[in-house]
């Protein structure tokens, strides 16, 4: 009896042990970010290192919005990844709906299809699309940025939407439309709403991907002022002595947005990622 | 096939064939003058008109709400990557307009070009080294968090933050967690005394095993949710039976837990594979400044750097031709090896 009390106890301690090493790993980078993000420029080069900030500061931040183009930047990824967002949203959405809704020939070929172009990495698409970019001549713009984006997030999106749509049953639209309704009032007041679950996750995948992305940004812009985020940061490294607790409060500030998106939307989560909703 | 279903249901109908060949008549039904076909028909039929009427003017609505998906994914990314195989045979500065035909000189050059060479193999080494940790931690992890404890939700929710937040951040982390005078990681093996000097983490000798802790800590979460959410879905009376059987811990998860988690297996390794085999941002970001980037010039990198730092964007496309056909290559024979679990996945 000892004995089995004895097996059982380890093994819970061992699962404890486990968990707790599999959280630290993931956080302790996080908190040691923050920690540096907060500490003065003394103390972020200090042997032994300080955990805890023993004279905590925002002085990094401030020298952050102040003296580097960090707010340009900001509000750059701001725009790009909301435009993103919406069209990648509408255009997803129609052909989501397209697919589950009406029957036409080739149907599921261009479904196939779509999902084929999922296995493309961005390395093998973004050298013909910057000189084709380069021939149409819009180049260095948040237009092109924009596309990229839109056409890269597409296949899963409308993926995604797809297998939402299915979830809703056909005769809710039916029974809108004996009623009165024409198809596009039967789409807004009963498909769409039911659909809320699928929109909120798509749209804010699109957004992390958009607001996370550095090859299209690095390889389809060229000029500052229209840089977004993580370009701009790793930008910040072209000085002759890395000042890390200013490249940690910059970090501090790309990740909060991200990882307050996350945590919206990790209910849907699981749903979305049945449907493999998450490329990287 | 509405029809054949009336009909064959006892519905009084004419199958529209019969129909049509009354009419003598070649034409769309919708055509037919309504003064003409009137007389001639039931109801019924009539309604089997304007349903076909309907169907087409249905064709049409998904083609049109199809169309802007389809435009843009046929325009600006299967257009793309047909256009680099074009590329692959030009000759081309990567900013300006002028090209030279060449036919197949960028495939030859890269075939006697060693670092052509040595891009593929560190790409293999890093997309192998990477997969094969990824896929053990990844399913120890989910095994871990689909057992109860207290505060399970919370682990869950914080083991999947490195996946999350953008490449860019991941790498900076990382960068100065190895700092090899300021960095926590040389602090800890020296105080623990397993090193006497500190290591260069990113360094020549190194930065291929930064890399690869950097990459498997940020993706691992992915294989991680992945099986979690499939083990979630096997039945608890599966493990009970074992159990009772006497199935030691080790022997229910060689016999309960794999069959069952084959199927995403396959899904997670092969979706896995081909975006390590093609990570770009991570290994440029890791090698970028740190001035051993040669050491980690993996064959995205490499086609990266043919487009823009040498300008020479048909070579790089012929690097991104390539590294398609592998993935193609290798995909297929991935499919013929475990046609079981493709089927099953």
């Amino acid at each position: 009896m000892n004995r089995w009390r004895f097996k059982r106890l380890s093994t819970r301690g061992l699962l404890y042990g486990a968990a707790i090493l599999l959280a630290l790993q993931a956080a302790f980078p996080f908190f040691w970010m923050v920690s540096t993000s907060l500490k003065p420029p003394v103390e972020v080069f200090a042997q032994p290192p300080s955990f805890i900030p023993h004279h905590p500061t925002w002085e990094n931040f401030w020298r952050l919005f102040t003296s580097t183009g960090f707010l340009t930047y900001f509000r750059n990824s701001v725009i790009v990844s909301g435009l993103a967002v919406l069209l990648t949203m509408i255009v997803s959405a129609a052909g989501a709906y397209s697919l589950t809704r009406y029957e036409y020939m080739g149907r599921e070929k261009i479904a196939g299809l779509i999902l084929c172009t999922y296995m493309f990495a961005p390395i093998m698409v973004v050298i013909p699309f910057f000189i084709l970019v380069k021939k149409i001549g819009i180049e260095n713009t948040h237009f092109a940025l924009v596309l990229a984006f839109t056409s890269f997030c597409l296949p899963f999106t409308l993926w995604l939407m797809r297998a939402f749509f299915k979830t809703i049953p056909v005769q809710l639209e039916e029974a809108a439309l004996v009623d009165g309704a024409d198809r596009v009032r039967a789409v807004i007041y009963v498909v769409l709403p039911l659909a809320l679950p699928g929109i909120i996750a798509t749209s804010i995948f699109t957004f992390i991907l958009a607001w996370n992305d550095y090859i299209f940004t690095r390889i389809l812009i060229t000029s500052d002022e229209l840089k977004t985020l993580p370009v701009g940061v790793q930008d910040l490294f072209h000085s002759a002595l890395i000042d890390w607790g200013l490249i940690m409060a910059a970090g501090m500030m790309i990740t909060i947005p991200a990882l307050l998106f996350f945590v919206t939307v990790q209910r849907y989560l699981i749903r979305g990622w049945g449907a493999g909703a998450v490329k990287g | 096939m509405s029809i054949v279903h009336r009909y064959k249901t006892g519905f009084p109908t004419l199958p529209l064939r019969v129909y049509h060949e009354h009419m003598n008549m070649n034409r769309p039904y919708h055509s037919i003058p309504k003064s003409l076909a009137k007389p001639l028909v039931s109801s019924e039929v009539q309604h089997q008109i304007s349903k076909s009427k309907l169907k087409r003017r249905q064709q049409l609505a998904g083609y049109l709400t199809i169309a802007p998906a389809l435009v843009l994914i046929l325009g600006l990314t299967l257009y793309p990557v047909a256009y680099s195989i074009w590329l692959s045979l030009l000759e081309k500065h990567s900013f300006f307009p002028q090209e030279r035909f060449i036919g197949l000189e960028n495939y030859f050059y890269l075939w006697k070009d060693p670092e052509f060479w040595s891009s593929l193999w560190l790409g293999v080494v890093y997309s192998v080294w990477t997969i094969f940790f990824q896929v053990i931690l990844g399913v120890a992890a989910a095994l871990i968090l689909n057992e109860t404890f207290v505060g399970r939700g919370l682990v869950r929710g914080i083991v999947l933050f490195p996946y999350m937040i953008p490449t860019i951040v991941a790498v900076i982390l990382w960068k100065w967690l190895l700092n090899d005078t300021y960095g926590v990681v040389n602090y800890w093996l020296f105080a623990l005394g397993i090193v006497r000097e500190p290591i260069c983490w990113l360094g020549a000798d190194h930065i291929m095993l930064s890399l690869i802790v950097t990459s498997i800590w940020q993706f691992f979460p992915f294989v991680l949710l992945s099986i979690l959410a499939r083990l979630q879905t096997i039945p608890p009376e599966l493990y009970e039976a074992a159990k009772v059987d006497g199935a030691s811990a080790f022997h229910r998860f060689i016999h309960v837990t794999l069959p069952q988690i084959r199927g995403i297996l396959f899904v997670v390794i092969l979706l896995r594979s081909i975006w390590m085999f093609t990570k770009f941002d991570t290994v440029w970001l890791m090698g970028e400044g740190a001035g051993a980037g040669r050491f980690i010039r993996t064959l995205p990198v490499y086609a990266y750097m043919r487009t823009l730092t040498y300008y020479q964007a048909g070579l790089g496309a012929a690097l991104a031709v390539i590294m398609f056909a592998i993935l193609v290559v290798c995909t297929v024979i991935y499919f013929g090896l475990f046609r079981e679990e493709a089927d099953i996945g």
